[in-house]
């Protein structure tokens, strides 16, 4: 047998974690401004670049592909090359990888706040950023499967096969969402409009959890977790089962993000039902998690390792309960668009990836420095802070979601809406806001000891930067004689074979989602009355964007009687064809305005984003005062209806050259007109002007004239 | 209109009776599988992370 003696690459992983610290703190630091400024609105002190809008894709950004990301390409680095007995297959590509993603977190750091955004939620950033995502996820891939190919060990562990998916799923995931027209080197528009975009955008914001946030992470459980309990799995069947069932149904699954919304009927059930398919094999991989550990409980005890590890385990559990249950449609008629779908998220976030990413790093910093952790008195101190820091987080969050959905739907014993007004719902659930944000400070702070905790036992110990070890080389001759076990060597014994299988695994509950929603033109009946926004509503919808208003404002009427009443006619599929991208929104922090245009005068908009609380006291929205004062930038207009037009609104040929800029002008001085006669005074060429004109617009295509849907 | 509508409520069925075929064909397939695997095959695999091969052990932190 020949022995073969190399070295695993250890300084990659302590990048990786080092990074996975800074930005956790950075990540949850802005998640706690965000969640000051929703009880304190004049915490961004009249600063537009941290305004909650914008730096809620900062902070979800930050914690997803920064904090957590890190986090999984630590624990991959680490995992991957003791599974495979082999170094990484190539350490320019580890590199590459490491500040190409700090490079790309760095670039949305910059740009969320200066407001380049696409909307897309998970998917904020413009398309410069996309393509470079694309390219250090390539690289990544390519040295993931690199290193598999080269390992020296036979068979490939489950952990690995989680490992491959996510690579495979968030390349296609990523690709076909990300598909926009340039309007310039920070603007783009969705090549997709209306009913489809949301589908694609909820296909891939569905899956971004569940491969992003999950598959990896499962992979890594079922590394880690058997190593801190120094035991194998509790059933590596099971674990099979748990995976092949997870990729095949998780992929089905993003439709639940639209229940009662204009998507077709059949759509939503498919996602539903899915949605419930999907606790067992989530539940059969928290038991197998859990069960490891079975005779072995009395480490928990003392270890931090597979005492985060547990809660983690514990909370994924939970989390997986309450996702197919939250797709129940009628649960999601209560829970949507409320602050049910944050607590629920932050359950998850905070517990499944926080704690895994902290017993990871618990177990990480002493065997790279080969030394013993600093403090487990400390460590366990971060345990408590964090529990507690959830409980706190999540347990107002959920009052005040389960308060938000009945205050919505009360209706008065005369069948009157029993709080007509939205803003009585938040001025209800406020107090909930400011407790939520102990729970923030409590987790952050015992994140903030465990970085203390990690530096002190990285000082007291020496890095070791690579790792010798011993495996015999991989015989070729291990290849299966014909016909006997050649399935599952062939499955195991070659990579790419398994990944084909995987990508059809995940391919098919796509494809029989989008292809008809794209193919069967009767899925989004037109509205003849439907017409495309003109020149200066193009500039407001696009304000509109870049203020991130879709973070608190839906523009999605479900037809409840308690949103048909409070709002107006129910959303249609067909009012949204011209929606590049879609602005439906997924959460209510103010009313939905579907059908805003008419409601109020242009002066009653103007004053009110002047100063939200002149118009409606009580109001948590920040004010928007420098809209008043900033010019509208008119020059990138040809290019953006040039885009537009590329992505099928039917402007005619040549209109933005100089017809556009008239049509303009005029609508901008009738803006200024009313409100003159509102006692208003302000310049045609202010931001203010165009996001009013757009927010007049919104709905009135369908009030001006009687719905009739053209058959197509 | 309606016939339209009611023509695409058809059209859409078949996507369900697509999906469930996929659905059990996959996870029969799947089952059959994992529970044709041997114990002892099961059995190393579950082991396999406790080796990582490393020669100076710092699979425990020192002491």
């Amino acid at each position: 047998m020949n022995i073969e003696t190399f070295k695993y690459d250890n300084r990659i992983v302590r990048a990786f974690a080092i990074a996975t610290v800074v930005w956790g703190i950075v990540g949850m630091l802005v998640g706690l401004l965000a969640a000051v400024e929703l009880f304190f609105p004049g915490a961004n002190l009249n600063f537009q670049f941290i305004t909650f809008g914008r730096i809620r894709p900062l902070h979800t950004n930050a914690v997803i592909f920064a904090f957590v990301g890190n986090g999984m390409f630590m624990g991959i680095y680490y995992s991957l090359q003791r599974l495979c007995k082999a170094r990484m297959f190539s350490d320019f590509l580890s590199w590459f990888n490491f500040w190409g993603w700090q490079l790309i977190i760095v670039s949305a750091a910059l740009t969320l706040p200066l407001g380049f955004t696409t909307s897309k939620e998970y998917a904020e950033l413009e398309w410069p950023i996309k393509v470079a995502i694309a390219i250090v996820w390539i690289a990544f891939s390519v040295n993931l499967f690199g290193t598999i190919v080269k390992r020296r060990e036979k068979h490939m562990y489950v952990a690995i096969w989680f490992f491959i998916s996510t690579a495979v799923t968030i390349t296609v995931l990523h690709v076909v969402n990300s598909m926009t027209m340039p309007a310039g080197l920070f603007k783009s528009y969705s090549m997709y409009a209306g009913v489809q975009d949301a589908l694609v955008q909820w296909w891939y914001g569905h899956n971004a959890v569940a491969f992003f946030l999950t598959t990896p992470y499962l992979g890594l459980m079922y590394y880690f977790l058997p190593k801190a309990a120094g035991r194998p799995i509790f059933s590596y069947r099971l674990s099979i089962i748990h995976f092949w069932a997870l990729v095949f149904l998780y992929i089905w699954a993003g439709p639940h993000h639209l229940l009662y919304t204009a998507l077709p009927d059949w759509a939503q059930s498919l996602g539903m039902v899915f949605s419930l398919m999907l606790i067992a094999p989530s539940w059969g991989g928290m038991l197998n998690g859990l069960l490891t550990l079975r005779g072995a409980w009395d480490k928990v005890r003392q270890d931090p390792v597979l005492k985060f590890m547990v809660a983690a385990v514990t909370a994924y559990g939970m989390a997986t309960l309450e996702g197919p249950l939250m797709s129940i449609k009628t649960v999601n008629s209560l829970s949507h668009y409320t602050d049910w779908t944050i607590a629920h998220v932050h359950g998850g976030g905070l517990g499944w990836n926080g704690f895994l990413t902290f017993s990871m790093l618990y177990y990480l910093f002493p065997r790279l420095y080969k030394t013993q952790l600093w403090s487990t008195k400390l460590a366990n101190y971060h345990f408590w802070l964090g529990m507690l820091g959830i409980i706190f987080y999540v347990v107002p969050i959920y009052v005040a979601g389960i308060t938000e959905g009945l205050m919505w739907k009360q209706f008065n014993k005369d069948s009157f809406l029993q709080y007509p007004n939205f803003l009585e719902s938040i001025v209800q659930v406020v107090p909930m806001f400011r407790l939520r944000s102990i729970g923030g400070t409590l987790y952050l702070l015992g994140t903030l000891l465990m970085a203390y905790n990690l530096y002190r036992t990285a000082k007291a110990g020496r890095f070791e930067p690579d790792t010798e070890a011993q495996a015999p080389a991989l015989e070729k001759t291990a290849e299966a004689p014909h016909g006997k076990y050649s399935f599952h060597r062939l499955l195991e014994g070659k990579p790419m074979f398994f990944t084909v299988l995987a990508i059809l695994a995940i391919l098919v509950g796509g494809m029989i989602e989008i292809i008809p929603m794209f193919l069967i033109q009767a899925n989004v009946p037109t509205i003849a009355s439907v017409k495309p926004y003109t020149p200066l509503e193009v500039l407001g919808r696009d304000l509109y964007i870049r203020e991130g208003c879709l973070g608190c404002h839906s523009q999605m009427i479900r037809p409840f009687r308690s949103e048909t009443e409070r709002y107006g006619d129910y959303s249609k599929a067909g009012e949204y064809v011209y929606d590049h991208p879609f602005l439906w929104g997924s959460e209510r922090k103010g009313p939905d305005l579907a059908r805003e245009g008419g409601r109020y005068p242009d002066a009653w908009h103007f004053n009110h984003m002047d100063d939200p609380r002149a118009t409606s006291p009580g109001s948590i929205m920040p004010r928007y005062s420098w809209l008043l004062t900033q010019k509208l930038d008119r020059e990138s207009l040809p290019a953006r209806l040039a885009a537009l037009r590329r992505v099928g609104v039917p402007y005619p040929a040549g209109f933005e050259n100089g017809p556009a800029q008239k049509d303009l002008d005029a609508q901008a001085a009738k803006v200024v007109a009313n409100l003159k006669s509102g006692s208003v005074t302000c310049d045609p060429d202010k931001e203010i002007v165009a996001l009013i004109a757009y927010l007049q617009r919104l709905g009135t295509d369908i009030k001006s004239a009687p719905v009739t849907t053209a058959a197509n | 209109m309606e016939e339209k509508i009611i023509g695409s409520m058809n059209g859409a069925g078949i996507y369900g009776v697509i999906s469930i075929c996929i659905f059990v064909a996959f996870f029969t397939g799947m089952l059959v599988w994992a529970f044709t695997k041997k114990a002892a095959y099961l059995d190393k695999m579950g082991r396999l992370p406790l080796d990582s091969g490393e020669k100076d052990s710092n699979e425990k932190p020192q002491a």
